[in-house]
């Protein structure tokens, strides 16, 4: 499903070039679950928002279901992106004046959806998740583990068949957390979507079918 | 999707309703202004349209001059002038003469003076677009005495009975009049807006022997627009040989398309001109204020992206495009506009009035819903959308979501300079306002101010005629009784504004080198009533007056021996020293020959704008006003007093009083005016500017408010962050300066070297001026460093 080849990214400060990422080679299955550890500045972050398509490589090559990814053009990539891909962020970035329900079916509104298939998909996924009672809430009504849980529906309402997280535990208590991962496990098993997470601790890695260890932008383990 | 859209639209409206608020604000005082001072241009250049025949109707302007000395034009001419250029010329195929007069008008128990009624040839219904509701136009002013009422005019005097084929009385006299018809009343952009229109023939001032005694305005209507150059090319050569025996004068004649009368004429109509260039000054400011609202918006509203810069993300990585998100946005400043544009409408609507006394127009709220009026308010709408609301949605959809989303808003320069030029030229635009604004109002008060070598406090300025004229000297003596009146005096023109033109010449000059001379003929209390300055001689006495009784107007000049007293002015250019013109022979006009009695300082007589010219008073029998000196005192008691005795002594004319103060004043009308507007614009652009500076100033705000917090944690004060954010804002306002003073200074000049006496341009109003820019932009950016400087720093280091 993703193919890495050689990727390098810098950034030019001053006539020195820093190099976040340095000859980066990988390759995600479909269906696979991914963890990146690794410490602060490792490039992490870099490599998922590569992934994602929200950030571009300096050099290299980025296969995605076997299309070249940076030789796209930017509608073509957004297009590529709004079929494939969710995301869930750390700090959950909810829309603060929209409700939970509002939340989460604004995915569906991008990918020109219809309005009573919107409001099946949306319910169905507030069953799941078990969140019906609080689709009317704002989200500064809820708490950080009921947030993150409404990003993740958000990301996964459009059915997408790449979920990345950016530590998506981060600012959570462990329960909460753990709640999260198994969820993720869930939807990695019984739906077969492939997950890359971003994480620091050791315990949510271990949710994962493979674990990639950063080391100043070099892949130490695979 | 939409429905999306408008919802976190207007929850963000509302959540930032202090924002929402002040947008909407700056947007509609723009707008307001905009459409107020659009539906006063639209006003101003319909003036006369119509008149359906308006295109084929010229006015005829008159020039002259005796030989020597300055040549006169203006607006009148005699009774010959239609009569005559309508034989010569086949392409008039009709013409009017008007003269619009004050009159006395009796009816029954109504007395009233009315200020307005305008004497016209019957063919003026043939030129003119006033429909008559009754009577027939053709011969409704055919025969002397019939007149026409206007339908207000007619309610005033008959209420709800017909009015047509009574009869009204006119003058002192007690003229009969017969009302021969009612016409509708006159539009508000008209050029004459009489109230009552009487047979020209009633002034029985016809005649054909001479073009002098010009005194009445024509209008010649041609067989096509084209014949009025024709005709004007032709007139001089004719005139000539009209004229050909009458030595070296000069005269002739031309003639000024009726539309371009109102905005383009030097010469009054029956109603006050507009100058054209008050009109380009309107329109600029108009334009100004509205880009100042754009700018305001704009900055605001960029400054308000940033809040909104997480949402852009979130829903760039729910898969939204730039383009999805440019036109969320702008839906956004559409719904805002559109919000604004009914606050604008009714706003419009409330200040109208208030518009109409400040430029003292009647505009009516019907010419709000004309097509020009709307699709101008809809053209600026399309502007400010396109203009304010493209940048900052173009700024907010090029958001990346993964800067955003980290919440580490790389601080991008791309921007920075045009909300910093728009910011520079917004308070370029407000101080350039102020600088004039001072300089404007240090004029006017200097025109209040000057001393213009009258008294012009405590004289009461009442009107005159032959009936009151007949018993004159017991007249005056009666008013004297009234306590705390010392002198009367008679004029045939106020000390502030004496006209007419004289000719005069010295008894050593050629009898055809004449001088053009301002003439007033007064009596004895005249002097000290006007508290006039004699320098060398004495004023005239009772029986210099006297003696005028018994020259009459056929009598030979030379038995005539007229007294004058001539100002230094008159003294200079007849040749004399003032102190050695008193005793010189002299002629006003060669009908009245004469000596200098007496010789009095300069005084401003006309307008500042103009120099002080040649004066000369001379003794009459008949005047028009009466200059009434009061001492300080209750004035309310002496104007009781005073009407009082005008009910006994005059019960045929209305008691009407005018201050000789108020009627300086009204010299300087447009200036006042235009006084009053730059004041009101400036404060509306002020206030613009520092709500954009304010949108400028929380947009640095946030940009720094990680600096700001580890600046604090290092121990800055609040002053130290109040210095930090304001350096910066007072640099862009001493650029601003910079480019807006001088262009302040080249352009009020103008305006000042139109007076003759004028102040200097000081440089401490530039300094006022700058002090009072750097304090507001103190003020607004100090206001909201503290308010950034006071949050707690952890609050803001934590988002990393």
């Amino acid at each position: 499903m993703i193919q890495l080849k050689n990727i390098f990214k810098w950034i030019n400060t001053g006539r020195n070039r820093v190099f976040i990422l340095k000859d980066i080679n990988l390759e995600i299955g479909e269906g696979d679950f991914v963890s990146i550890m690794g410490p602060s500045g490792s490039g992490k972050s870099t490599l998922l928002n590569i992934i994602g398509m929200l950030d571009e490589a300096s050099e290299g090559q980025y296969l995605f279901n076997d299309t070249d990814v940076f030789s796209l053009k930017e509608k073509q990539r957004s297009q590529l992106y709004k079929e494939n891909i969710g995301f869930v962020f750390q700090a959950y970035h909810l829309i603060d004046e929209l409700t939970v329900y509002e939340n989460i079916e604004t995915p569906l509104l991008y990918h020109n959806i219809k309005q009573s298939e919107r409001q099946s998909m949306v319910a169905d996924i507030l069953d799941r998740f078990n969140i019906v009672g609080k689709k009317d809430l704002f989200p500064s009504q809820l708490s950080g583990g009921q947030q993150q849980l409404v990003g993740i529906a958000r990301a996964i309402v459009t059915k997408p068949k790449l979920l990345l997280a950016d530590e998506p535990t981060g600012n959570l208590n462990s329960s909460q957390g753990e709640e999260i991962m198994e969820l993720f496990r869930k939807l990695n098993e019984e739906n077969g979507t492939t997950i890359i997470q971003v994480t620091h601790s050791e315990k949510n890695a271990g949710y994962g079918k493979r674990i990639i260890e950063l080391l100043d932008g070099r892949i130490e383990k695979n | 999707m939409f429905k999306n859209y408008l919802k976190t639209a207007l929850r963000s409206l509302f959540k930032n309703r202090f924002y929402t608020a002040i947008n909407i604000f700056s947007l509609t005082v723009g707008l307001t202004c905009c459409i107020l001072i659009t539906l006063y241009i639209v006003h101003e250049t319909s003036y006369d349209r119509f008149h359906t025949k308006g295109n084929r109707i010229a006015r005829v302007i008159m020039e002259y001059n005796f030989g020597g000395g300055s040549t006169t034009t203006g607006n009148f001419t005699s009774t010959k002038v239609l009569p005559a250029f309508k034989r010569q010329f086949p392409q008039i195929e009709e013409g009017v003469r008007m003269h619009q007069l004050e009159r006395v008008i009796a009816y029954e128990d109504k007395l009233f003076t009315e200020k307005k009624v305008m004497f016209a040839d019957s063919t003026v219904f043939n030129l003119f677009d006033f429909p008559l509701l009754q009577g027939n136009p053709k011969t409704a002013l055919s025969g002397s005495k019939k007149i026409i009422l206007t339908q207000t005019t007619a309610r005033k005097y008959f209420g709800n009975t017909d009015p047509v084929g009574k009869i009204l009385f006119m003058s002192s006299t007690r003229i009969p009049f017969e009302v021969t018809g009612i016409m509708a009343d006159i539009p508000a952009n008209s050029q004459m807006r009489f109230d009552m229109l009487a047979s020209f023939s009633s002034l029985e001032a016809n005649q054909e022997r001479t073009y002098w005694n010009a005194n009445y305005t024509t209008y010649l209507m041609m067989r096509s627009p084209d014949d009025i150059k024709t005709v004007e090319a032709k007139i001089s050569a004719f005139i000539k040989e009209e004229m050909k025996d009458q030595g070296s004068v000069h005269l002739t004649y031309f003639l000024e398309p009726l539309f371009s009368i109102h905005l383009q004429s030097p010469y009054d109509s029956f109603e006050p001109n507009n100058n054209i260039l008050y009109i380009y000054i309107i329109t600029g400011v108009a334009l100004l204020i509205l880009l100042i609202a754009c700018f305001t918006y704009i900055n605001l509203n960029t400054a308000r992206s940033l809040e909104r810069a997480k949402e852009v993300g979130i829903r760039k990585t729910a898969g939204a495009t730039i383009k999805q998100i440019f036109v969320q946005f702008m839906g956004e400043s559409v719904v805002l506009t559109i919000l604004a544009t009914v606050l604008t409408v009714i706003a419009v609507w409330l200040v109208l009035p208030l518009f109409n006394q400040l430029t003292d127009k009647e505009i009516p709220m019907s010419l709000f819903y004309s097509k020009t009026i709307i699709l101008s308010l809809l053209g600026a709408v399309l502007i400010i959308i396109v203009l304010s609301g493209s940048y900052p949605a173009l700024i907010v959809s090029r958001f990346q979501p993964i800067k955003v989303l980290k919440g580490s808003f790389a601080r991008t320069s791309s921007g920075n300079a045009l909300r910093r030029s728009l910011t520079v030229f917004q308070f370029g635009i407000s101080l350039f306002l102020l600088v004039s604004t001072f300089i404007i109002q240090k004029q006017l008060h200097f025109i209040r101010n000057k001393k213009m070598g009258f008294d012009r406090e405590q004289v009461i300025i009442l009107p005159s005629d032959s009936k009151i004229m007949s018993t004159i000297a017991a007249f005056k003596a009666e008013l004297k009784k009234v306590p705390g009146i010392t002198y009367v005096g008679r004029a045939q023109h106020s000390p502030h504004n004496i006209i007419g033109g004289y000719n005069m010449r010295s008894a050593q000059m050629p009898s055809n080198a004449q001088l053009n001379v301002k003439a007033d003929p007064v009596d004895e209390e005249f002097i000290p009533a006007a508290g006039l300055e004699v320098l060398y001689g004495s004023n005239f006495s009772e029986k210099d007056i006297a003696n005028v009784q018994d020259y009459t107007f056929d009598m030979d000049p030379a038995l005539k021996n007229f007294p004058f007293i001539i100002n230094e002015t008159a003294a200079r250019q007849l040749g004399w020293e003032p102190s050695k013109a008193v005793g010189q022979k002299m002629f006003l006009d060669d009908t009245r020959p004469g000596y200098v009695k007496a010789v009095i300082k300069d005084f401003h007589f006309a307008s500042i704008h103009n120099p002080i010219g040649p004066l000369v008073l001379f003794p009459t029998q008949w005047s028009s006003i009466l200059l009434v000196k009061t001492t300080k005192g209750n004035i309310s008691t002496i104007l009781a007093g005073l009407e009082n005795k005008w009910k006994e002594l005059a019960p045929h004319r209305p008691f009407q009083f005018k201050f000789l103060d108020d009627e300086f004043n009204s010299m300087y009308t447009s200036e006042i005016r235009l006084g009053k507007v730059f004041n009101i614009f400036t404060g509306i652009s002020i206030l613009l500017a520092c709500i954009g500076l304010l949108g400028l100033c929380s947009y640095a705000a946030q940009q720094r408010i990680k600096e700001i917090g580890i600046r604090k944690i290092m121990g800055a004060g609040v002053t130290d962050i109040i210095r930090l954010m304001s350096a910066d804002f007072i640099k862009l306002s001493l650029i601003s300066m910079a480019i807006a003073f001088p262009l302040a200074f080249l352009s009020i000049n103008k305006w000042l070297q139109s007076f003759a006496y004028r102040i200097d341009i000081n440089w401490w109003l530039f300094a006022l001026a700058a002090v009072i820019g750097l304090a507001l932009v103190l003020l607004t950016t100090g206001l909201l460093a503290a308010r950034a400087a006071s949050i707690n720093p952890v609050k803001n280091l934590r988002t990393e």
